[in-house]
């Protein structure tokens, strides 16, 4: 019976496709959800180092720096990543003493963004090369979810850290 | 916190990244989190209790050197039974690129992964025949951490992707309280004596052996008390061989050292040399002489350069000049006041290695990773669906 042949060669085939395409779909979305977990993570991180900003220059250096957090805090999305360099760079112009608990705050919460735009960065890459595959646009998978986005800023890392205060 | 961490290599033999890897639980530890490391070990080698046997390891020939490493269907199991038992809220792999228990465990886990990259080796070889391979080994991974800016640069240029720069942590109390050598080192007398000291491999050519012997030889001839003192794997004779007659009894040799005797031999010098020739990224010995408060002379590479902060907290010289080495130390051994200034700011320095500061940077991470990702470190059949 050599049809029996074609039959069987070719169910394995379709079945060896499905599984891939399978795969390959729980994959994209997977990319995905980590890219909007790692979004939502750089947004929180961004909110305390604003507001940690905020405290510190209701203290001390005064109007220029409160102004930037105050943008940092309220910029609508499509203007959120200059608002954040501007007060990345307010806080590279005021002298920091990594002593003072408020400053500390400050120093912290900027490392603690660094991370986290990093690993924010990584991610959104991830996601969007696994979009980007031909086989996948060409399916359309993932259509239900907006392309991730980069969220563009400079490194907000403020002093090399020369120890890291336990938490 | 509970931390799984994967280690490639068989802690039955000694290596920088076992040494990496033991250090990091340690202090962690110390810090009060749960840790959990997954190695390859013989059955009867005596473990540290965090330690977890995957099985023997086999030899393979690796990156220049021989890695003990662990693979296949037996060491998947254990990696899976280890983190479905572990319950891990992270999971920390060492390596990961290597064909090793690390490709394992970040082929069979799901949630907050981090992994550490040690060597500047730019990937394996068999991983580099598969491009999609790789990316699906990647994509697993939350966060990475390099050890050095050379490894770090590896990672943004061949694998697309950043890392967090977090250098490796040195034990400075180990070394700084460590007891020198009976008879060790001596007088330093400016014009006539002094010790030296070397540890590696002298037979590797990168590690620069040649470079320090013909500096040793010619300074031998003017200063009639100075010393070497050679640790590391070796032939005796063969490392005998390689120095005049007359000056054989001026060179003690330990061999292979542990690492509380590395610690007392790095005390026991005045100067202790780095004449590597390349392939270092990040100059880890380097940290240990400066923690043990040992003024250090090493060549300019570029990851030396940096531990040693531009040549602040150590002579640096041209890399692979045996006459621009014989000419620092002749400088250092006559000049005590330089060697103490050059190790003053060492201890400057090497506080920024210390482990528990490296730690609670590495702990940042762990939280960057988790927030990045929801649950736990859980087990996933790595060949199925979705």
């Amino acid at each position: 019976m050599p049809h029996m042949w074609w039959v069987v060669a070719a169910s394995l085939v379709v079945g060896l496709v499905a599984a891939y395409l399978i795969w390959t779909a729980g994959r994209v979305e997977r990319l995905h959800s980590r890219a909007d977990l790692a979004a939502r993570a750089l947004d929180a991180h961004l909110l305390r180092r604003a507001a940690a900003a905020a405290v510190l220059a209701e203290r001390r250096f005064g109007v220029e720096l409160y102004a930037a957090a105050r943008m940092a805090l309220d910029a609508p999305p499509e203007e959120r990543e200059a608002a954040e360099n501007d007060l990345t760079r307010q806080l590279r112009t005021v002298q920091l003493d990594p002593a003072d608990p408020d400053c500390g705050a400050v120093i912290a919460a900027s490392r603690r963004l660094a991370l986290s735009r990093q690993v924010h960065t990584d991610l959104v890459r991830d996601a969007r090369s696994a979009r980007g595959r031909p086989l996948v646009r060409l399916l359309r998978m993932g259509r239900g979810r907006e392309w991730p986005r980069y969220f563009d800023i400079d490194d907000p890392t403020l002093t090399v850290p020369a120890d890291v205060p336990a938490t | 916190m509970r931390i799984g961490i994967v280690c490639p290599y068989s802690f039955d033999v000694p290596g920088g990244v076992q040494n990496h890897v033991m250090d990091l639980a340690e202090a962690l530890i110390t810090l009060g989190h749960q840790v959990s490391v997954l190695a390859p070990a013989d059955e009867d080698s005596p473990l540290p209790e965090y330690v977890v046997s995957a099985g023997r390891a086999v030899p393979l020939p690796y990156n220049g050197s021989v890695a003990r490493i662990a693979f296949g269907p037996v060491s998947t199991a254990r990696v899976r039974r280890w983190i479905t038992n572990g319950d891990f809220d992270v999971l920390h792999v060492h390596e990961p690129l290597t064909l090793s228990l690390s490709l394992l465990a970040v082929l069979s886990a799901r949630g907050p992964v981090v992994a550490t990259f040690h060597t500047a080796m730019t990937r394996s070889r068999v991983l580099a025949a598969a491009q999609g391979v790789l990316q699906i080994v990647l994509e697993r991974i939350t966060a990475r951490i390099a050890v050095s800016a050379l490894a770090r640069k590896v990672q943004v240029e061949h694998m697309d992707g950043g890392a967090v720069e977090i250098p490796n942590g040195v034990a400075v109390a180990k070394f700084a309280d460590a007891e020198p050598l009976p008879g060790w080192p001596g007088e330093c007398t400016p014009g006539t004596g002094g010790t030296l000291g070397f540890l590696g491999r002298f037979t590797e050519a990168r590690k620069g052996f040649p470079v320090l012997r013909d500096a040793f030889v010619e300074l031998a001839a003017t200063r009639p008390d100075l010393r070497l003192l050679v640790a590391g794997p070796g032939d005796p004779d063969d490392l005998y061989d390689r120095f005049p007659a007359a000056l054989r009894e001026r060179v003690t040799f330990l061999g292979l050292v542990s690492e509380p005797d590395k610690a007392r031999m790095l005390r026991s010098v005045h100067l202790y040399v780095a004449p590597n020739t390349g392939g270092e990224s990040f100059g880890m010995i380097l940290t240990e002489a400066l923690a043990a408060g040992t003024t250090v002379v090493a060549s300019d590479l570029d990851a030396f350069r940096r531990v040693l902060d531009g040549g602040r907290a150590g002579r640096l010289f041209p890399t692979g000049d045996a006459a621009g080495l014989r000419d620092a130390l002749a400088d250092l051994l006559d000049d005590p006041a330089g060697r103490a200034a050059l190790s003053a700011c060492g201890d400057q320095v090497v506080t920024n290695f210390d482990w528990p500061v490296v730690a609670r940077r590495v702990l940042e991470v762990y939280a960057a990773a988790i927030e990045a990702t929801d649950g736990r470190v859980i087990d996933q059949e790595w060949v199925g669906l979705g």
